[in-house]
């Protein structure tokens, strides 16, 4: 209240201005175990998220590890242009946001879906089976997954020969060096391992909506699928906001390390990533300066659309980040 | 009251102190008794020649024990904990007085574990890199690592006498720039030199009654007469009658054939990138031709590891492959004793349809391995004389074959290995054991002697090795030169472009994923990214090695 009240008015009177500072001070001392409790996040933070970023100046340096980050010498949006003409550019955006607007449409739903499906459940003893067995896979390691991946979807295997078991393919499909193939085999192995955690989520905020509203709504007699239109997803819409934000916040942060254990040359066309492409550069090939420019436009890119979206929910929604 | 504390704390820290003395004191001794017998004949061997310089490659080379920290990536073979548990390097810790603290990278290649290394500028005294001909210079010229040329001159007798017996020696190793920047490895004989040659599985060929293959069309007769004469005898065509593990091992081995290679290679005197030559369609289309048959390993982009190859020889279904003599034909043979008939022969480089023979996969004298010194090291003129010792006569017998008597004996003055590493008693097999007694002549910093391979090898393989090697052409490789700093940031970011785009393209053609109708927009496209400029840098560097 008294904060509201100092933002809105410029003549603040110096007694409430006093007053604020005290209501404050007076806050933490109240409350000091939880701000004990923040300073390892905070550290953490600025040791890890803040602190790097004085390094992404050398995306405007040529960056000779020898000489340090002060000393490499100025070159201004050298890498930049070098990046936006590059013969690349054009195909690792798109692969980057084809694939993550894949994983917004195909993923983000999926595990709303399959939290509304299981709420209908009335077993409970099958519900919390087939919740176990849901999110099992995402305690598989990636390398594991992708290692599955590899060995299932080969000329010969798992998956090819059953295939042909049943006639649906004549010849085998060599699924891993088939660029049309990279990026549902993606999507979808990413959908499989994380479906059922990524659901646990909205399980709870089922679990807050007040089972009288559901009582309510059976007396004037609507059905179970007027029910879940009208109480359950409004109900939990919030908590599918915040969700979608934060999704978009990384929105064209592909995991490249997945990228990376599934894609060859012969699948650069739709798999290359710009994350893929900076661990390509930067670690394999040693042109720091450049992938840090890459990765720098990457970073832009993503906190603008964090803001925008953010924006719209806060219009549109009424529920946002901040 | 305090003082009395700060007393106690000081007489227990002092105990502590002293225990810890006692400790390392016992520890050095405990390295001694392996050393000290062969200490005293050193001197004379490693003093030869440098009379009038007292100090150079006089032992031990310090008179108070130095340690120096010294950055190595682990060989994967290698099955103990830490580099000092290798005889040769106890035993030269005794010589030489220097104690090396290893510090062990990680990683298949150590490509990446290196890079992170240079990029935090944190870089010990001493650097060993499976691609210091390139990094060392590069590296060097931005001052991260020692020039050499003035401590080679004073500190390095041994090194320098082999560099004026090999004057070309010293026009690879020296840079652009008349600087010189890493003690490599280096093979000074021939029989070293051949790395992977094709092998292929002799008893098929026999099954099938066939010849060993020599044109590329014969090769493409073995490979089809594989793929549907059931050689393994199980009734399904599961054969894979060639296996590789990446395309640049196809190309190496057959690219030669239709006058092309892998990336550089000069053509009387005329640098050229073999994407953007014309011969190079050619192969990429009899490459097509076997995968599409199905004679070319199906898998050889997604199955990159060396593991899924031993798996299809080993489980009788490869037919052919390019490889080396140890790890491959002698471990294959190893894995596959209890196989009635298993066989491998290596052929000659296959003739191309216009009659070119050529060994494309070799090695150059100077070595891709080397070790560099730090140039913030406060030891560098220790560190010189260390690696020095590596090329004297004792440090190549030690690096080769380790400690005479343990893992080696002069037999007629020739070093025999023994049943240490042969018949090793706690069932190492021969690299393995090789490893816990040596670092191995043709991984670090030394001389690589051929008595060594000589041994290692089979019969076949070294019958193979003197077939392909006469066919080894210097004058069609490019060089392992280095290019100078602003050559290098001119063509650095625009051939990584370019490799990508071959990689993505080549095996686009090859496993038919791209028509090659598509070829002439492939060169077009090359030109695009400015291959031409890069060439010409290569043929400046080029021009710049043969005139010096």
């Amino acid at each position: 209240m008294n904060a509201n009240a100092a933002k809105s008015n410029n003549k603040v009177p110096d007694r409430l201005k006093k007053g604020v500072r005290r209501a404050t001070f007076r806050g933490v001392i109240k409350n000091r175990s939880l701000y004990i409790m923040l300073i390892p996040v905070v550290l953490y933070f600025i040791v890890f998220h803040y602190k790097p970023m004085y390094g992404a100046i050398i995306a405007f340096k040529d960056f000779k590890p020898f000489l340090g980050i002060g000393d490499s010498p100025w070159v201004g949006f050298k890498h930049f242009q070098q990046f936006f003409e590059s013969y690349f550019f054009v195909r690792i955006l798109r692969n980057t946001i084809v694939i993550s607007l894949y994983q917004l449409i195909f993923g983000f739903p999926a595990a709303i879906i399959l939290a509304l499906l299981l709420n209908e459940l009335k077993n409970q003893i099958f519900k919390r089976f087939v919740q176990s067995i849901s999110y099992l896979p995402h305690f598989i390691s990636l390398v594991v997954v992708c290692g599955m991946l590899i060995d299932f979807l080969q000329p010969d295997g798992i998956i090819n020969r059953s295939l042909l078991a049943i006639g649906v393919i004549g010849e085998p499909i060599n699924f891993m060096i088939l660029p049309e193939w990279f990026r549902i085999i993606f999507v979808g192995s990413g959908i499989w391992q994380s479906v059922g955690w990524s659901s646990i989520i909205f399980l709870a905020a089922l679990s807050g909506i007040n089972p009288s509203l559901y009582e309510a709504a059976a007396v004037d007699g609507a059905g179970r699928w007027r029910q879940m239109l009208s109480i359950t997803l409004p109900g939990i819409m919030p908590t599918i906001i915040i969700l979608l934000i934060i999704n978009i916040g990384n929105f064209m942060v592909v995991g490249f390390d997945k990228i990376i254990l599934l894609y060859n040359s012969a699948t650069y066309e739709t798999a290359d990533v710009i994350g893929s492409f900076v661990f390509r550069r930067g670690i394999t090939e040693a042109n720091y300066s450049f992938t840090a420019a890459v990765g720098l436009f990457n970073s832009v890119i993503n906190f603008t659309l964090l803001v925008l979206v953010n924006q719209l929910a806060k219009k549109k929604a009424e529920s946002s980040l901040w | 009251m305090t003082s009395n504390k700060l007393k106690e704390t000081a007489s227990k820290m002092a105990l502590a102190l002293a225990l810890v003395m006692v400790v390392t004191a016992c520890s050095g001794k405990s390295n001694s008794p392996a050393a000290s017998p062969s200490a005293s004949p050193s001197p004379t061997s490693s003093n030869e020649g440098n009379e009038g310089k007292p100090e150079a490659g006089a032992l031990p080379i310090v008179a108070d024990k130095l340690t120096l920290d010294t950055w190595v990536v682990s060989d994967g073979n290698f099955r103990g904990q830490n580099y000092n548990e290798k005889n040769s390097f106890v035993k030269m810790e005794g010589l030489t007085n220097i104690n090396i603290n290893w510090i062990q990278g990680s990683g298949a290649d150590g490509v990446e574990a290196f890079n992170l290394l240079m990029a935090g500028g944190q870089i010990p005294d001493l650097v060993a890199y499976s691609n210091m001909v390139t990094e060392g210079p590069k590296y060097g010229q931005q001052g991260a690592f020692v020039e050499l040329t003035p401590y080679i001159e004073q500190h390095a007798p041994n090194f320098k006498k082999i560099l004026d017996n090999n004057p070309e020696l010293r026009k690879l190793l020296t840079t652009a720039d008349g600087e010189i920047y890493q003690f490599p490895q280096l093979n000074l004989h021939e029989y070293n030199l051949v790395q992977m040659y094709p092998q292929i599985r002799q008893d098929w060929l026999e099954k099938l009654k066939l010849e060993e293959p020599k044109t590329i069309d014969d090769w493409y007769t073995v490979l089809k007469a594989i793929k549907e004469g059931d050689p393994n005898g199980n009734g399904i065509a599961d054969e894979i009658p060639y296996v590789a593990v990446n395309l640049q091992h196809i190309i190496r081995t057959f690219g030669p054939a239709f006058n092309t290679d892998w990336e550089f290679y000069v053509d009387n005197g005329k640098v050229k990138f073999a994407p953007y030559e014309a011969e190079y369609k050619e192969l990429l289309q009899w490459l097509n031709k076997l995968y599409s048959e199905g004679l070319l390993d199906q898998n050889y982009l997604v199955d990159t590891d060396f593991k899924f190859l031993t798996e299809k020889v080993t489980t009788d279904r490869a037919g052919a492959w390019a490889g080396w003599s140890g790890s491959y034909m002698r471990s294959f043979t190893d894995l596959m004793s209890d196989h009635p008939t298993f066989k491998l022969v290596g052929t000659e480089p296959p003739v191309g349809p216009k009659g070119e023979q050529r060994f494309g996969f070799h090695a150059w004298p100077l070595g891709t391995v080397g070790v560099a010194i730090s140039a913030k090291s406060k030891h560098i003129e220790e560190a010189v004389k260390w690696l020095d010792f590596q090329y004297s006569e004792e440090g190549i017998m030690l690096n080769n074959f380790g400690e005479e008597g343990v893992s080696y004996e002069m037999v007629d003055g020739y070093p025999k290995f023994t049943d240490a590493v042969f018949n090793n008693p706690e069932g190492l097999n021969s690299t393995e054991s090789l490893l816990s007694y040596t670092i191995g002549g043709g991984m670090w910093s030394t001389v690589a002697d051929e008595r060594y391979l000589e041994q290692y090898d089979m019969e076949e393989a070294i019958e193979a090795k003197q077939k392909v090697g006469k066919y080894i052409n210097f004058d069609k490789a490019f060089p392992p030169i280095t290019l100078t700093t602003q050559q290098n940031d001119k063509v650095a970011s625009l051939l990584a472009d370019i490799r990508t785009y071959r990689d993505e393209y080549a095996n686009g053609f090859v496993m038919g994923n791209r028509s090659f109708d598509e070829y002439d927009r492939f060169v077009q496209q090359l030109k695009q990214m400015k291959i031409e400029e890069i060439i010409a840098v290569y043929q400046e560097a080029y021009d710049n090695y043969l005139g010096k």
